[in-house]
């Protein structure tokens, strides 16, 4: 009996490990197939032979000036987002976690709607918007604009953490006379580490691949990853380049990814 | 959502801390959203120069038969999305294991996708699926199916379901998993003393605990795939013979062509059928948490 057992869960051991070796599989392979494009010369040129092993296709990034001035232009914009909607949500996020105020209630279902209003829906009032001020062609416009749909989530997720924190801490420091800033940086963002880090983690994969405010706002100039990797799609479109695009555009993601893996997902509940 | 209820102090001062945030969105949300709704009203030749139309551009495109289909795509694909990738990324995240490497691997892999810039996660689907030199289409082929995406439409909306499952089943596995993470031993320990089923403790101990997350989830799969753009685009153009051209390609169209006035109101449309679907969502949820906090207690 006790056998018969024991031989049932691992049979059904193995059969989660067979399920989760296939979901990865499905995810990884068209990562080769990425792979694979990225280091062949999918166009005919003299010299190489057509699908044929090269590394031409990273040989062209660094040759272009649009393509590897368009990773620096990504970096700066996402840096930028993730550090405005941190300042700004954390104050926010401490605000829902710890205090009862009019109208509180719908503080969460303001922060849905804004998180859910379609970017395609804004473009055109944004464009707009943001010429007259002149934000159009640079990373930080992009970065603004990004905060419509981060800035939600990063309070989400920091609300959470914060509410994980018991209240004693609060008092003891204000009773110590620390002001809020000197609390907030001395005392609570070391305790909610990683919840700034997984909200971090999020502005991050939202702001990186995004491409419908980042077309509208970068007509000349200012182009991110994405938007560089639209300007070699054409009549005859070098797929192994865009892939060596793809492929230099995911070293940040995997860096961030890595940065969070033990937080990723810890722990955190949205409170709806 | 209970517990910590009582612990909070009364102060209305504690807006001044939500200020910075709802300032940067009044500013990036609010501020065109208003812009939008007024040009919704007029005829735009130039934005200097229009005219009030009134509520036109809304019956007309109300009425407009391309509408109605474009709508009835759109909720369908998002039909299909979330009915495939909401059970499935609840399941994977339900056989993780919750401890160790193995787990922290697999998320990791799960979130890669997601870093994906949305315009290449076409193409390399379309790479991917290429007859002659793509991994899943010599698959395909060798198994004996005639995959033909351009021109078949029913395989068109195989492949961007497919695709769109690829690319964001880890979000909605990585929500659940941080829902269930929060659940301490003691209940796994006090359903199996119970001698509760494994459905049992899937409905009355992790389903409460994640329902947040799954909200969120549930929302945020929604949205994106009933307004999904660059994929659609990418992979077929909307075709083939229009069966998958979904709303947001229409909006695109007139942004496109500067008919700014249509645009105008049919992003107002858009957005108040979202808001309606999120709104309905989340009353249905509230309605069942009662319930089953009745039922539980």
């Amino acid at each position: 009996m006790v056998r018969a057992r024991s031989t049932a869960s691992r049979l059904k051991t193995l059969m989660v490990y067979v399920l989760l070796t296939a979901l990865v599989g499905f995810v990884l392979l068209p990562f080769v197939q990425m792979l694979v494009l990225s280091f062949t010369s999918t166009l005919p040129r003299d010299g190489i032979a057509q699908w044929q092993f090269s590394t031409i296709n990273f040989q062209s990034i660094i040759a272009s000036p649009l393509l590897s001035g368009s990773i620096v232009n990504s970096i700066i914009y996402v840096s930028l987002n993730v550090i405005v909607t941190l300042l700004v949500a954390i104050p926010a996020a401490y605000a829902i976690a710890r205090y009862r105020f009019t109208g509180d209630k719908h503080v969460f279902l303001l922060l849905i709607a804004f998180r859910i209003t379609p970017p395609v829906v804004l473009t055109l009032p944004v464009f707009i918007l943001f010429a007259k001020v002149g934000l159009v062609n640079t990373p930080v416009g992009i970065a603004l604009v990004h905060c419509v749909f981060n800035i939600p989530i990063a309070i989400w997720i920091l609300e959470s953490f914060i509410s994980a924190v018991p209240r004693e801490l609060d008092e003891t420091a204000f009773l110590d006379g620390y002001s809020l800033p000197r609390f907030f940086v001395r005392q609570l963002l070391p305790l909610i580490a990683p919840g700034v880090g997984v909200a971090a983690f999020f502005c991050f994969m939202f702001s990186w691949v995004e491409v419908v405010f980042a077309r509208i706002l970068t007509v000349t100039g200012g182009k991110p990853i994405t938007m560089a990797i639209n300007t070699l799609y054409g009549f005859r479109t070098d797929i192994g380049l865009v892939m060596a695009m793809t492929l230099v555009s995911l070293i940040p993601g995997l860096a961030v990814i890595y940065f969070v893996r033990n937080h990723i997902a810890k722990g955190f509940i949205v409170r709806t | 959502m209970a517990g910590s209820g009582h612990s909070k102090i009364d102060s209305n001062s504690a807006w001044w801390l939500l200020l910075p945030a709802l300032l940067v969105l009044a500013f990036v949300g609010v501020l065109p959203l208003l812009t939008i709704f007024n040009y919704s009203f007029f005829d735009i030749f130039t934005l200097e120069d229009r005219y009030w139309v009134g509520t036109e551009w809304y019956r007309e495109i109300l009425a407009s038969e391309r509408f109605l289909h474009s709508l009835g795509r759109s909720l369908l694909f998002s039909a299909i999305v979330l009915s495939i990738q909401i059970p499935l990324g609840v399941y994977i995240a339900l056989l993780l294991p919750r401890e160790g490497r193995v787990k922290t691997a697999i998320l990791m892999v799960l979130a890669l996708p997601l870093m994906v810039p949305w315009n290449t996660v076409p193409s390399m689907w379309v790479s991917f699926m290429d007859e002659q030199s793509g991994f899943g289409g010599q698959a395909v082929s060798l198994l004996g199916f005639d995959f033909d995406y351009k021109f078949n439409a029913v395989h068109t909306w195989i492949l961007l379901v497919a695709m769109d499952t690829w690319h964001w089943i880890g979000l909605v596995v990585i929500l659940c998993y941080s829902g269930l993470s929060t659940i301490s031993p003691a209940y796994y320990q006090a359903a199996a003393i119970d001698g509760a089923s494994r459905l049992q403790v899937f409905r009355y101990v992790e389903l409460p605990k994640m329902s947040g997350v799954l909200m969120m989830a549930v929302l945020l799969r929604f949205m994106d795939s009933f307004m999904i753009y660059t994929e659609a685009f990418r992979v077929n153009a909307g075709g083939p013979n229009h069966a998958t051209s979904f709303l947001s390609l229409d909006l695109g169209e007139e942004i496109a062509a500067f008919d700014y006035g249509p645009a105008a109101a049919r992003s107002i449309i858009y957005f108040v059928i979202i808001l309606t679907v999120a709104w309905a969502f989340k009353t249905i949820m509230n309605i069942r948490q009662g319930e089953s906090r009745r039922v539980g207690a």
